[in-house]
């Protein structure tokens, strides 16, 4: 074998060493969807707890994602830490969560300052939009099709107002994060 | 005729770092010891000629009181490494 060939076999061979690892991603959505289900859960079984004060709502749904918020930044920085190393699609995946962190607490600002009781329509459409980019992205199926099943879900939401939004949150949640996330970690699990 | 070849990429060890750097955003000094199976001085050397002809870029950072240093390729390395993929498929054939 020539210089030329090992070099061009070396090349390949540390290409082919920096693997895509989506098992990271897949524990957020398991973590998010689960946490976003549970609180619609405890929100519809003690609503006259949730909502005794007329900001003890708000609070509930601020508070507890923004602690949820802080645990996956800290299991994601160490995460990385642990890898050695950040592909350009865990990256991009990054950066495109983090623009949803961020809309999202402004949708909740602005719901606050202009009196909107329920800014869940936006948020859940916010997230259906991520979860379909980032579906798209990763060219994984399940989470595509949560994200458009979530897309779907708000747009009927926004023509039937009546709808109990927890009720909407808990299967377009399940449809959109839980299930394709544990798909995501089952199907990467099986490799 | 064949093209003349970029000597600070012709060394093994600086092949490898480019070429795991070509893939990805950024790499820990660690993960580019575990793949170049290099030694810490001889890597450091390496990254130092690879940051001082532009090829790469070092960024250093202290995280929970230990010294981290992050690589990543620079617009100048991702064409050099092209320019030399290219001229050793030239030698190839």
């Amino acid at each position: 074998m020539d210089t030329s060939e090992k070099q061009i076999e070396m090349i390949s061979k540390m290409i082919n060493s920096t693997k895509e690892n989506l098992q990271p991603l897949s524990v957020n959505f398991i973590f998010w969807g689960s946490l976003i289900v549970g609180m619609s859960l405890i929100h519809y079984i003690f609503p006259q707890f949730i909502q005794s004060t007329k900001y003890s709502s708000l609070l509930f749904w601020t508070v507890i994602p923004l602690i949820g918020m802080t645990i996956t930044v800290f299991y994601n920085i160490k995460n990385r830490k642990n890898i050695g190393y950040e592909t350009h699609l865990s990256r991009v995946i990054k950066i495109i969560w983090g623009v949803f962190n961020v809309s999202w607490f402004l949708l909740v600002i602005i719901s606050l300052l202009k009196g909107v009781n329920n800014p869940v329509p936006d948020i859940l459409f916010l997230l259906s939009t991520t979860l379909l980019i980032t579906g798209l992205i990763i060219k994984f199926r399940p989470i595509q099709l949560g994200g458009f099943l979530l897309m779907l879900f708000t747009v009927y939401i926004n023509f039937n107002p009546s709808i109990n939004f927890l009720l909407v949150n808990m299967i377009g949640v399940t449809l959109g994060m839980l299930l394709p996330g544990i798909t995501l970690y089952t199907s990467k699990l099986d490799e | 005729m064949n093209k003349s070849i970029d000597k600070l990429l012709f060394n093994p060890i600086r092949l490898k770092i480019v070429s795991t750097l070509i893939t990805i955003s950024e790499c820990d000094f660690n993960h580019l010891r575990k793949v170049t199976e290099s030694t810490q001085g001889n890597l450091s050397i390496q990254l130092k000629k690879l940051k001082e002809n532009g090829y790469i870029h070092i960024e250093k950072s202290f995280k929970n009181n230990y010294p981290q240093t992050t690589c990543s390729i620079t617009k100048k390395g991702k064409r050099k490494f092209e320019e030399f993929f290219e001229t050793i498929l030239t030698y190839k054939k």
